[in-house]
């Protein structure tokens, strides 16, 4: 009954919050309740164990898991200490939302669900509202629909070997479009609210997608599994070298970090590529640094973003030595498994990820900067921020045990 | 029979890559579940089929309720539109029938057909309605997909599909004044 | 002593550093106490723990989640390059004030720094080397965003690469313990890596480098610490890779490519030297000078050019104390800085620059030639530090951070240390080079009075402690000294230096000339990319199709 209430929890949490908006307080009490309520049923599923209770056999697996309870932390630390004049009940609701249809994905049995929810979070999630009209924002979410769809279909035909290569190509092709990485970049609107902007795909939905996404696809093709995994390797690549280039050359403050989220996401698709446990403990860990660290770091930037304000405080720098993934935050523990991964496959791949890391350092140093001065409850969040990823880095075996790595 | 319903489904795909009107998508996403669902009875998926059909009507009414009511077939300008149905159609066809093997050729050749389409109708859309009924045609696609798996998908794929179609043409977007 | 104790010299500093900061934004004005009992209470506790066994103690840390079990380890190696970090750094932070958000990253980076010289492995000494080189970063720039600092980028590709050798290393043989790698897994790739990484961390650039352009800042407390706890870690990579390679590196030409590589720091630290237009300049280039030869005599690869590199390094250690604490301005203080930084006799530096040239000539050809190399570069810095006597002092650093008499304190325990060469040895490198390279069998390094060699014995006691007497008559005798500091022209103008200059100014200012930038527009680049165009995507689709089934 875990997954379930994993799902419904949270969805009827993020339902009441809404409605409940004009009283804030409230709102923000019945989402919080709920929303702890299903992180509990998270925890209390046990991994891989399925449950019945709707017809459907629904289960968690580790690395969802963990990934779940790291979104929840996100959002719990967003809205605990939310951006200047950010409307805390709206994020409230929009992150339980999304939960919910992370915790979905992750229960879902087979990736015809999976496909499908993705399908409902994308109109859903264009519904919401914007700046660019719905067409636009459903472009990118549901094109990736229709390619991992015809993945799908060409994993399960009979006939020619090259079929199942032509799934590999739906499938990833597919993945890189629902996240927004190159060369299917969503279009960004600086001006956009997060929650409706590509960043929820990329940074808040996508990690759950991919995992979801890549644990299966595995199984339905393993004939092209060497294919598939060369292919994530070789779409990480460019992501890394141009989120690199692009986060540090580019003019708007914003896009900047858009482009950075792509750059983690190639080493990511990178880790997942590569078929050994040190690449899925990269993985897990820089997809912890996405949702817990990189997330709340851009939502506390935007509001200096837009006032173009750039500081050089301590904390600046700290945020700057996290995101470049320097020790000892966890993004340097999980660079310390891709290389080693990467060495046990392949040495010359280990090689170029390595060249690739160096650029993450200028691009950081800027985004670190654009974080401004933050006061009061902001820089205690800032505080919590570093101080997870300064544990996860020094320990990380807490959060490897348990995805089950 | 099942012939017969893969080519409907294609053609309805056909209609709403052609089409900007309401009645036109609506003409396309009712052929497309008409079908599917003939597709899913002929394979004794009867709730599956009917979650089809009723999620395809559902969609079919809304679009017919609200907003301008005209067909906008094949508008000016749209003749790369008409290259893809058409190529999309033949290609998928070959797919299904010369390079795959095996049973369920109209169902693979439905599957491939839609999706194609749809994602081509998805990708150059820039009004709200054709948008959101080519995401329902997607859903449908997707659903009938489920069949081809060698588990026994349940109801769950359908019944979410029909939500879907239902679903996204009753969205406030899809209530507009244009197409 | 249980052998969690031995995470005591990590602890207390951290501790130190969560104690600072409360005191700090609790108002208490008592920081500076703090940090100094913090730092002296990590020094003693790393003696105690240290002294009664002098024998390798470990503690396991368990599976912290980087593959092997991770330990930490107090061995020898440890307590010497502990007390490198350690020393300088208490007494840098008990004498100098400094902000409390200051002090507390330079506890933390102290932390940092023991931590990567306790680890019992590679990995563990990346991942805390990176954080003591990010923590250095962070304090210079809280310090002085604007002033020089070491290339955050470079230093964190060396740590980086580090952590890669350690994978390689678990990858091959299934641990990256010091004492646990077979010797077979440090292979001349490998050893590169971690030779470069050696290099990089401690900025031994025959070029000016971040050790000798941190002195240029216009205040120094940053500069002395980051000197301190992030100088000698590139150092304990290559006595730590004697280990591995249980007493050698795995080819002979390595050591001699390292200890070239030597000469050139030193000579490019004493030709910048002699060159310097204020006194300030020249002492920013004594410890690259110091370093040079201490990376000679640790790449000789012989038990004395060992344990004459680790004491090169404990002189480099005291003066990364003393010169932050130095006056910018002329006097008495200044000349015996000077003159123990030179290494004139019978300063501790000369005593162990002569050990390390014996050295090389002892490993014979082409160990000597470096070692003639090396004699004339000391002449070079000898002239350089004469040179200096004479310069203007420089632009001044807050005297509030300055303490002459402890600087002057210092200089002179270098001088006076000169003759107990023999003791220095005993209790610092001795130790050391015993646990990673055994001497052979009959081969002894003398005692507390003499240090012998292969051909002779440099009787240290009886040579050095007559000449320090005639050193203190005559310095008693001469009375005040009255330098008068004027600008003097460089001793010798290399050729080739300007034209090196020019072209590095050239490579700095290029650019893409006029009629070519369209073609690199990144602007269209970028609006292309994100433009969420159906064409693009569709054309990546065709390319990943084409490129999978081929």
């Amino acid at each position: 009954m875990e997954p379930e209430l994993a799902i419904a929890l949270p969805a009827v949490g993020a339902v009441l919050t809404a409605i409940l908006h004009p009283r804030p307080r409230a709102a923000l009490l019945a989402g919080a309740l709920l929303g702890a309520g299903g992180i509990a049923a998270v925890l209390l599923a046990a991994p891989g164990l399925a449950s019945d209770l709707l017809g459907v056999s629904l289960s968690v697996s580790a690395m969802s898991r963990t990934l779940l309870l790291a979104a929840a932390a996100s959002l719990a630390l967003i809205v605990a200490f939310p951006p200047p004049r950010a409307d805390r009940a709206m994020l409230l609701a929009w992150g339980l939302a999304g939960i919910a249809g992370m915790a979905a994905i992750a229960a879902a049995p087979s990736l015809d669900l999976v496909i499908l929810l993705t399908l409902v979070i994308a109109l859903l999630h264009a519904a919401l509202g914007g700046q660019r009209p719905l067409a636009a924002r459903l472009r990118a979410p549901a094109l990736a629909v229709a390619l991992l769809g015809a993945g799908l279909v060409f994993a399960r035909f009979d006939g020619s070997t090259i079929l199942a290569r032509f799934a590999a190509i739906g499938l990833v092709a597919g993945l890189a479009a629902a996240l927004g990485t190159l060369p299917y970049i969503h279009e960004f609107d600086p001006d956009e609210l997060t929650a409706t902007s590509p960043i929820a795909w990329i940074a808040f939905l996508g990690p759950i997608l991919a995992l979801a996404v890549i644990t299966r696809a595995r199984e339905l093709i393993p004939a092209a599994g060497a294919i598939f995994a060369a292919m994530l390797i070789g779409l990480g690549l460019l992501n890394v070298l141009w989120g690199g280039l692009a986060s540090w050359l580019t003019d708007k403050g914003m896009s900047a970090w858009h482009y950075s989220f792509m750059a983690d996401w190639g080493l990511v698709l990178c880790a997942f590529g590569i078929l050994v446990a040190d690449g899925q403990a990269a993985a897990v860990l820089l997809l912890f640094g996405i949702v817990l660290s990189r997330l709340p770091l851009y939502l506390w930037s935007r509001q200096s973003l837009r006032e173009r304000i750039q500081t050089d405080r301590p904390v600046n720098l700290l945020a700057a030595a996290m995101l470049a993934g320097a020790a000892p935050f966890a993004g340097f523990a999980a660079r310390l498994f891709l290389l080693r991964g990467a060495t046990q496959l392949y040495w010359p791949l280990a090689l170029v990820i390595g060249v690739g890391l160096l650029l993450w350092l200028p691009p950081s140093l800027r985004l670190g900067r654009s974080l401004g001065t933050p006061r009061g409850r902001l820089a205690l969040g800032v505080a919590i921020a570093l101080s997870l990823s300064v544990a996860v880095g020094l320990y990380p075996q807490p959060l490897l045990s348990l995805a089950g790595l | 029979m099942t012939a017969v319903a893969a080519f409907a489904a294609w053609l309805g795909a056909a209609i709403i890559v052609l089409a900007d009107g309401r009645r036109g998508l609506a003409a396309g996403i009712g052929l497309i579940a008409v079908g599917f669902t003939a597709i899913a009875w002929s394979d004794g998926v009867w709730v599956g089929g009917a979650c089809l059909l009723v999620g395809g009507v559902v969609a079919v009414i809304a679009l017919l309720r609200t907003g301008p009511q005209d067909w906008g077939l094949m508008p000016a300008g749209s003749t790369p539109r008409l290259i893809l149905a058409v190529a999309g159609g033949i290609l998928s066809l070959w797919v299904a029938a010369s390079v795959t093997t095996g049973p369920g050729a109209s169902l693979r050749f439905a599957c491939l057909a839609v999706l194609g389409l749809m994602a081509g109708r998805l990708l150059q859309s820039k009004a709200a309605v054709p948008a959101l009924a080519g995401a329902a045609g997607l859903a449908i696609a997707l659903a009938g997909a489920s069949e081809l798996g060698p588990n026994d998908p349940g109801f769950a794929p359908y019944l979410i599909a029909a939500l879907i179609t239902a679903g996204a043409l009753l969205l406030p977007a899809a209530r507009s004044h244009g197409a | 002593m249980p052998a969690i104790a031995i995470i005591a010299p990590v602890a207390i500093p951290l501790a130190t550093a969560g104690s600072v900061a409360i005191c700090g934004v609790a108002g208490w004005k008592i920081d500076r106490i703090v940090l100094a009992v913090g730092t002296w209470l990590a020094i003693v506790a790393l003696i105690a723990l240290w002294a009664p066994v002098r024998s390798t103690q470990d503690l396991g840390l368990g599976q912290l989640g980087f593959g092997t079990p991770s330990e930490l380890r107090l061995d020898a190696v440890g307590f010497t390059f502990g007390l490198l970090v350690l020393v300088p750094a208490a007494i840098l932070l008990t004498l100098q004030p400094r902000p409390w958000q200051e002090g507390t990253v330079a506890a933390l980076g102290v932390a940092a720094a023991v931590l990567a010289v306790e680890s019992g492995g590679v990995i563990l000494t990346a991942v805390a080397g990176g954080a003591a080189a990010t923590l250095a970063i962070v304090q210079l720039d809280v310090e002085d965003p604007r002033a020089s600092r070491p290339p955050w980028g470079v230093l964190l590709a060396a740590w980086l690469a580090l952590s890669w050798v350690g994978a390689i290393l678990q990858v091959r043989s299934g641990t990256a313990g010091y004492s646990a790698v077979p010797v077979s897994a440090l292979t001349v790739p490998v050893f590169a890596l971690l030779a470069a990484t050696a290099l990089i961390a401690s900025g031994l650039y025959p070029w000016r480098g971040w050790p000798s352009q941190l002195w240029g800042r216009p205040a120094l407390r940053s500069a002395g610490m980051a000197v301190a706890t992030l100088y000698p870690l590139g150092f304990y990579l290559l006595v730590r890779a004697y280990e591995i390679g249980d007493g050698r590196y795995p080819q002979f030409w390595l050591q001699v490519v390292l200890a070239g590589i030597g000469v050139l720091v030193a000579f490019g630290a004493a030709a910048r030297a002699q060159g310097a237009s204020t006194r300030r300049a020249y002492l920013g280039e004594v410890i690259p000078g110091l370093g040079g030869f201490a990376l000679i005599g640790i790449s000789v690869g012989t038990p004395l050019g060992l344990v004459a590199g680790i004491a090169t390094l404990a002189v480099a250690a005291t003066l990364a104390a003393c010169l932050p604490l130095l006056p910018d301005r002329g006097g008495p203080t200044s000349l015996v800085v000077i003159a123990a930084a030179a290494g004139l006799p019978p300063g501790l530096a000369f005593g162990v620059r002569v050990l390390g040239l014996e050295a090389t000539f002892e490993a014979g050809t082409p160990m000597g030639l470096i070692g003639i190399a090396a004699a004339a570069t000391w002449i070079l810095s000898i002239i350089a530090a004469a040179r200096a006597a004479g310069l203007p002092a420089g632009r001044g650093h807050p005297a509030s951070e300055t303490e002459p008499r402890v600087s002057m304190g210092l200089a002179l325990a270098i001088v006076v240390a000169g003759p107990a060469l023999g003791l220095v040895l005993a209790v610092l490198a001795t130790p050391a080079q015993a646990l990673v390279m055994p001497s052979p069998a009959g081969v002894n390094l003398g005692g507390l009075t003499a240090v012998a060699t292969v051909s002779t014995v440099l009787p240290a006691v009886a040579l050095f402690t007559p000449v320090l007497l005639l050193a203190v008559l005559a310095y008693y005798y001469a009375g005040p000294m009255t330098v008068r500091a004027q600008d003097r022209a460089a001793f010798v103008v290399l050729p080739g230096t300007d034209r090196f200059a020019r072209l590095r100014e050239a490579l700095r200012s290029a650019t893409v000339p006029a009629q070519y930038r369209s073609l690199v527009d990144l602007r269209a680049l970028e609006a292309a990319a994100t433009g969420g165009g159906p064409l693009l995507w569709l054309a990546a689709l065709v390319a990943l199709a084409f490129a999978v089934t081929r």
